[in-house]
């Protein structure tokens, strides 16, 4: 895995930017009124929303930053978002895509990682209701779980907030990692490769060859 | 003060890298540190400022919130250069989350990440600063010997043919089977090496970025420049600037020191969302001071091509279609521009799963577009008492030049023989044959988290002006209500240009240089 704190820290921030519109106060008055949280309002808590199969399973060690439910929303979101099976794309398997969103979810400051979370915890549960699937996102075959980021993608602001979020997510992460570069002819770093010469700072100006502009005598400290 | 031709001779020059103090450098908890000027940021207003500032034998001091990275260690990765090179690790964004505002954060500012586009100030804009703001001493012929001054430095020049990328050629044909005007753009570039990486800083310093030219050129003449170093407060006496003080913070974010300069005059060019921050924060200037904000909300359009184009190869800006640019026939202009692949997935949404799949796996066959607009100076830059806030929502008198400028965009696309042109948009719209455009685009509507903006171009939150009322500077670049306190970046533009604006900080901050008194 070819991962920096910089760039995971970089890669984080823009993924997450939209957040920036998900305030706390926000939420509770587009999203949690909107159909997404319906189920929210009415039980009060997210607690009281479906337990899914994922809920057992385990979490692969080294993920850090996830929370277990943010992990198998994760990986379940990459399998929706990326099926490049039987494509000359880089199979998933191959670039450890959630780990990647866990190291530039460890990145967030924390205030956006708390929104992150919320917003994360009403995309996954919000499903039960948004467009009755009366099932969390997790557990969605993969036409519904396309149906459900495209119905999102034109939703309240929240719903396409939370769209983007996760699809950036996912998708820097996948495509950040050089062994998905090959298929689609990306070239990456080059200069290095080439052996571009370096040219080094720029001479002096020739004040004397210059154009004047008339500046102001200034007086220097004493 | 002594003679500016007799300093070149003696001065001397490193063929390579600059002197900057950083953090690493800093042994104590607390430097106090004097000068004849400060000058807050080092992007282009500020490196221009110290340069002709320095060789008329001032003591000029730069103090730079970013840190010192050298040519050498630039990696040609955008998302590690987001995080070394941008400002909020290039997640700096308005309240509504859907404009990026994305700025350079390191010595040598936003000029080390541009694209190097050198327009000068087109003669309406200057039309309109003089009508609307009383600026009757900036025309045309009086900042011409100012345009020239950078123009020469910068080895700003026309691209020639093979700097015209692929992508750059199929729309030139584009626009010319339109019957648009279209031209080649000069750049602030030698010897381009076609890496298509300009925005990751340039690598083997063909960019005539601040970091090669200005800043090593005020170096030579005595100028020093502090890295890592935020500045928090312009300080004042009586009505006067008397310094200012901040924290030298290094890389991992640890508070190294507290720093505090004295010097009789102090030059903002911190950027025009940084600049009203620190002004705000020290309780300086009038009511002006963060108002009147405006940045170029700019659409990427993309398309795919049956042609591969390689959008990441050649010179990442080549032509450019001028057809629009006056007010009176659109007011917008579109720039071709090249991208890599992060940025490739995050500009469009073409749809879930298999959609998405299809338009990267054509990721080759791509070229783009981006949109710029004379957008009206609505937004507002807030110090919120722990974080600044960038409020702009694009107008709805802003909206159908938008609009305006997406439909052309999308109509050159087809008529360079895009099979399809990807709407800029959270849902997912495309557009793949003429009769087609009104219909998809205008499903676009002006609300938060609908449009997929970005901003390259942030400017004037400290605009000047002739009329208190309406201006924080007056027309030499001096806040109103203070002495000895000088604005000297893209915060000072009374309107914004329509144009990159690289080449009008430059020339703006040496004409506000010569007048620092
Ligand atoms: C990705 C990108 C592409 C662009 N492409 C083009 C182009 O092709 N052509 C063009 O004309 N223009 C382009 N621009 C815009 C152009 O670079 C800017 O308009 C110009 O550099 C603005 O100059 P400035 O002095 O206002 O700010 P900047 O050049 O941004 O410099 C401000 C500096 O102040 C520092 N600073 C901020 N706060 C503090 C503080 N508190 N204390 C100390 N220092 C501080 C910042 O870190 C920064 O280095 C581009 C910009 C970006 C980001």
């Amino acid at each position: 895995m070819t991962s920096s704190p910089e760039s995971d820290r970089a890669a984080a921030r823009q993924a997450a930017a939209p957040m920036a519109a998900v305030s706390r106060r926000r939420f509770l008055k587009t999203a949690l009124l909107g159909t997404a949280g319906l189920a929210v309002v009415a039980g009060g808590t997210f607690a009281v929303l479906r337990r899914s199969p994922v809920d057992g399973m385990p979490v692969p060690d080294g993920i850090r930053h996830l929370s277990h439910s943010e992990y198998h929303l994760f990986r379940r979101a990459a399998e929706v978002l990326l099926p490049v099976a039987g494509t000359p794309l880089t199979a998933l398997q191959e670039v450890p895509v959630v780990a990647y969103i866990d190291a530039m979810i460890g990145m967030l400051p924390a205030h956006l990682r708390k929104d992150v979370g919320a917003g994360l915890a009403l995309f996954d549960n919000a499903a039960v209701v948004s467009g009755w699937h009366g099932r969390r996102f997790v557990d969605l075959d993969d036409a519904a779980a396309v149906a459900y980021f495209d119905r999102w993608s034109t939703g309240n602001v929240i719903q396409r907030t939370m769209n983007a979020v996760i699809k950036q997510f996912v998708y820097v992460s996948y495509w950040r990692d050089p062994k998905t570069w090959p298929p689609v002819e990306f070239d990456g770093p080059v200069s290095d490769r080439w052996g571009i010469a370096y040219l080094g700072n720029a001479p002096l100006p020739d004040e004397s060859a210059l154009p004047q502009t008339g500046a102001q005598t200034v007086e220097s400290r004493p | 003060m002594s003679d500016t031709a007799d300093r070149i001779d003696t001065v001397e020059m490193p063929r390579e890298g600059l002197a900057v103090v950083q953090a690493s450098d800093i042994s104590s908890e607390r430097l106090e540190l004097s000068a004849d000027v400060v000058i807050i940021g080092s992007g282009a207003g500020g490196a221009v400022s110290a340069y002709e500032l320095a060789r008329r034998g001032l003591d000029v001091l730069v103090l730079e919130a970013g840190p010192y990275v050298p040519s050498k260690d630039f990696t040609e990765d955008f998302t590690e250069s987001l995080e070394t090179l941008y400002e909020d690790h290039g997640g700096q964004a308005n309240t509504d989350g859907d404009l990026l505002v994305l700025q350079g954060r390191c010595v040598g500012g936003s000029t080390v990440v541009n694209g190097c586009v050198s327009f000068r100030t087109p003669d309406f804009i200057f039309e309109e600063w003089h009508r609307d703001y009383g600026l009757t001493d900036f025309t045309p012929e009086s900042m011409a010997p100012y345009f020239e001054r950078v123009e020469r430095n910068l080895s700003i020049q026309e691209n020639r043919p093979h700097e015209i990328a692929r992508h750059s050629m199929v729309l030139s044909e584009g626009a010319r089977k339109l019957g648009w005007s279209v031209k080649p753009f000069k750049r602030n570039i030698r010897e381009c090496a076609l890496t298509g990486h300009c925005l990751s800083g340039c690598k083997t310093e063909r960019k005539q970025s601040m970091l090669v030219t200005y800043l090593p050129w005020a170096a030579a003449h005595g100028a020093r420049i502090h890295s890592d170093t935020r500045v928090d407060k312009v300080l004042t006496e009586n009505g006067r600037a008397v310094g200012v003080e901040g924290r030298v913070v290094d890389r991992t974010g640890r508070h190294v020191a507290d720093i505090r300069v004295t010097a009789p005059r102090v030059i903002m060019a911190a950027g025009a969302v940084q600049t009203p921050v620190i002004l705000q924060r020290s309780g300086l200037g009038n009511d002006q001071v963060g108002r009147n904000f405006a940045c170029h909300p700019s659409f990427y359009v993309g398309a795919r091509y049956p042609q591969p184009i390689h959008p990441w190869r050649g010179a990442m800006l080549g032509v450019y279609v001028d057809e629009f640019m006056h007010p009176d026939k659109g007011g917008f202009v579109l720039e071709v521009g090249g991208l890599g692949i992060a940025e490739l997935c995050m500009i469009n949404e073409p749809g879930t799963g298999k959609p998405f799949v299809e338009y990267m796996q054509n990721a080759p066959h791509m070229a783009g577009i981006v949109t710029l607009i004379h957008d009206h100076n609505v937004g507002e830059i807030r110090w919120q008492g722990d974080h600044k806030a960038i409020h702009y929502q694009l107008s709805d008198k802003d909206f159908p030049s938008m609009m305006a400028s997406l439909k052309a965009a999308v109509r050159m696309h087809l008529a360079a023989g895009a099979e399809e042109v990807f709407l800029p948009s959270s849902e997912a719209l495309s557009v793949t044959r003429e009769a087609d455009i009104d219909r998809q685009v205008d499903k676009l509507v002006n609300k938060p988290q609908h449009l997929r903006m970005v901003s390259y171009h942030p400017q004037g939150s400290c605009r000047m002006g002739t009329d208190p009322a309406h201006s924080a500077c007056d027309p030499q670049g001096r806040l109103r209500g203070v002495e000895g306190v000088y604005v000297a970046d893209a915060s000072l533009l009374p309107s914004s240009l329509i144009v990159n604006p690289q080449v009008t900080v430059y020339a703006l901050a040496n004409y506000v240089a010569d007048r620092v008194t």
